[in-house]
């Protein structure tokens, strides 16, 4: 897996990319706090539009990273989904927790519409 | 069937406990995403076998291999990597009875990755509420009854996202609406995940509904393996006495049974 | 005769098999405590804490008393005899090296073997019985990593320190009994005793309390860990623990008396 975070106007993303394993979700984590404690952006995009295979360790690191988003008050949301992973989100219960948009272009619009205090 | 499909393989199996012969020459396949039921009355080596596919015990002759890795001769660290992509529930959930539930269900994760300790929180609730166990996790197992001490056991099975998960018999010991509520969380658990699955049990309903193929066993043999329709359609004897709940017959021979009960004067 | 032959020879197969199984499991817990450290596999640090609490800090009382005790009635049994001679000051030299070359680390070890290697036996037996020592297996963990060696490791430390309190309190109450029955005043008893102690005295001591440590835990967890049959068995396998780590240390603490008489 590989995370590699690139700045769009005033938000941030972070593109991933290949299996989101217990192995390599430390990385990950690592990655999001860290675009979150920098400097406050505008929002937070994570695009899992190259990730195959997501475990539960996955799951919950983007559950954390949706956490710290909303304790900083940044809109946090996620892009490029494949139906596997949607079905994997929604088993959980939480494709309703996530903010989840078709493409990038689409998330950033919204996203950055969305004043920060109804982020959440 | 093409031998690279399948997940779990056991060729010429036969195990001894001392000089007593529990399980002869079985040979069984499972394949990916497939659920497989072993049937079979008490003390028919269906546990016996379960024990064997887990590598608790080494058979006399035979091979058990998991995605392709022989477990009777794999080293200690080959066989935990094997294990690490298996979960199991026991019979009694054998959950740590010295740890609360949630400490159980991250027992593997904290062990055994390198995971921050808030991510295993979130995970371990996860689970938790996958089977029904929302808020659960500070109880004790000895707080718990019999069914929920399971869904416990089938939250710490699951703690790793195994892609085999393993039960001895789910319903033993439970009343009929528990019973079916873990074949319910068995069938939503299929739905839902990859998974590949072998269930022990001698629950006739229970096997018919959440198997995808049945493997029948008798004095340590497969009498019978096909689908469900296959199985009830079985002429085997032993088979229809099973599915028919018809009790051994008494011994008839009057010679026999009078040796039976004088032997050793 | 053949029965007899029969019965002898099964018995000395157990006994192998016993005595195999105990050096498996001091093998294993050896290289989990000794050599996987130093390879980074980790030890559980926590735990051993918690077994030096249960297995040691909770025996203070208990070993205090009874060696105290015992240092007493040792006293007043050897002045019974030493009076005849006129040999009481004696007393002090001979309370003094008994306790810490034998009955320190051996009324220690034994009280430790109550409590420890029983309840060792039962915990392990429990969870055998309750299939958590294969969950823990099949989830990949190491049962001798998880469960035997912070016992091993708690023992290890503790059986020494409480050794050294045995010497002390033994060596008290034998005080107690020269203070009011031969009017000999505290502080010359124990300048008497440190006086008749060498060092090799104390240190004998010390290392077969080691020794009867890792006795007691082998035992208590080998039994516990071969339990079979339920709730019978875990019962079974307490009383062969308490037995079986008795015998073995009384056994141990010959051996070690003889060499140390004959080397040391």
């Amino acid at each position: 897996m590989t995370v590699t975070v690139r700045e769009r106007g005033q938000a941030t993303i972070v593109d991933v990319e290949g299996q989101l394993t217990f192995e390599s979700t430390p990385d990950l984590r690592g990655h999001l706090l860290k675009a979150l404690k920098k400097k406050t952006p505008a929002a937070v995009l994570v695009n899992l539009g190259a990730v195959g295979y997501m475990d539960s360790s996955g799951i919950a690191t983007l559950v954390e990273g949706l956490k710290a988003a909303q304790a900083n008050q940044v809109p946090f949301g996620l892009c490029g989904l494949s139906r596997n992973l949607r079905n994997v989100l929604e088993l959980v219960r939480l494709d309703k927790v996530f903010r989840i948009f078709a493409s990038e272009d689409e998330a950033l619009q919204q996203l950055a519409g969305s004043l920060p205090q109804d982020s959440d | 069937m093409d031998a690279t499909d399948a997940v779990i393989r056991i060729e010429g199996l036969t195990t001894h406990y001392g000089t007593r012969r529990i399980l002869n020459n079985i040979n069984l396949q499972v394949r990916a995403r497939e659920t497989l039921v072993l049937l079979g009355a008490s003390g028919t080596g269906k546990s016996t076998l379960l024990r064997h596919i887990l590598a608790l015990e080494r058979p006399t002759e035979g091979h058990v291999f998991i995605n392709g890795i022989d477990t009777c001769r794999a080293s200690e660290e080959e066989l935990n990597r094997v294990r690490r992509r298996m979960g199991v529930l026991f019979q009694s959930g054998a959950l740590f009875g010295s740890m609360t539930l949630a400490d159980n269900v991250a027992l593997p994760l904290r062990e055994l990755t390198k995971l921050e300790e808030s991510t295993i929180q979130i995970m371990v609730r996860m689970k938790l509420d996958l089977v029904g166990l929302t808020g659960f996790g500070d109880y004790m197992p000895a707080q718990l009854s019999g069914g929920m001490r399971k869904r416990a056991g089938l939250a710490r099975a699951l703690a790793m996202d195994p892609e085999i998960l393993l039960f001895d018999e789910p319903s033993a010991g439970l009343d009929p609406i528990t019973a079916a509520g873990i074949d319910a969380l068995i069938l939503n658990l299929k739905k839902t995940f990859p998974l590949t699955m072998v269930v022990v049990t001698h629950e006739l309903v229970s096997a018919f509904q959440i198997a995808d193929r049945i493997a029948m066993l008798h004095e340590g043999e497969v009498i019978a393996l096909g689908t469900v329709e296959e199985i009830k359609q079985a002429s085997h004897p032993r088979v229809q006495q099973f599915l028919n709940r018809v009790p051994e017959e008494q011994m008839r021979d009057r010679e026999a049974y009078l040796r039976s009960l004088t032997a050793g004067f | 005769m053949g029965s007899l032959l029969a019965y002898v020879g099964r018995g000395t197969l157990n006994f192998l098999r016993y005595t195999g199984g105990i050096a498996r499991l001091g093998k294993d817990a050896a290289y989990w405590t000794l050599w996987a450290p130093l390879r980074g596999k980790g030890i559980k640090g926590r735990a051993a804490i918690h077994q030096m609490v249960l297995a040691g800090v909770n025996a203070v009382p208990i070993v205090s008393l009874i060696s105290f005790f015992v240092g007493l009635v040792l006293a007043l049994q050897t002045a019974y005899e030493l009076r005849k001679y006129g040999g009481t000051v004696y007393v002090v030299n001979l309370v003094a090296v008994a306790m810490s070359r034998q009955l320190g680390p051996l009324m220690t070890a034994v009280i430790v073997a109550g409590r420890s290697a029983s309840s060792f036996a039962a915990e392990l037996g429990t969870m055998k019985v309750g299939e958590e020592i294969d969950a823990l297996e099949t989830i990949g963990l190491n049962k001798v990593k998880f469960l035997v060696v912070p016992k091993f490791l708690a023992l290890l430390l503790v059986m020494p320190c409480l050794t050294l309190l045995a010497d002390l309190a033994g060596i008290a109450g034998g005080s107690i009994f020269t203070l009011y029955e031969l009017g000999m005043p505290m502080g010359y008893y124990w300048t008497r005793a440190t006086e008749a102690l060498l060092l090799r005295d104390i240190l004998s001591g010390l290392i077969k309390s080691v020794v009867f440590g890792i006795i007691i835990t082998m035992v208590g967890c080998y039994e516990g860990l071969a339990v079979r049959g339920g709730a019978e068995g875990v019962g079974r396998a307490t009383t062969s623990a308490v037995v079986t780590s008795i015998t073995l240390v009384i056994a141990a603490d010959m051996f070690f008396s003889v060499l140390f008489y004959y080397l040391w």
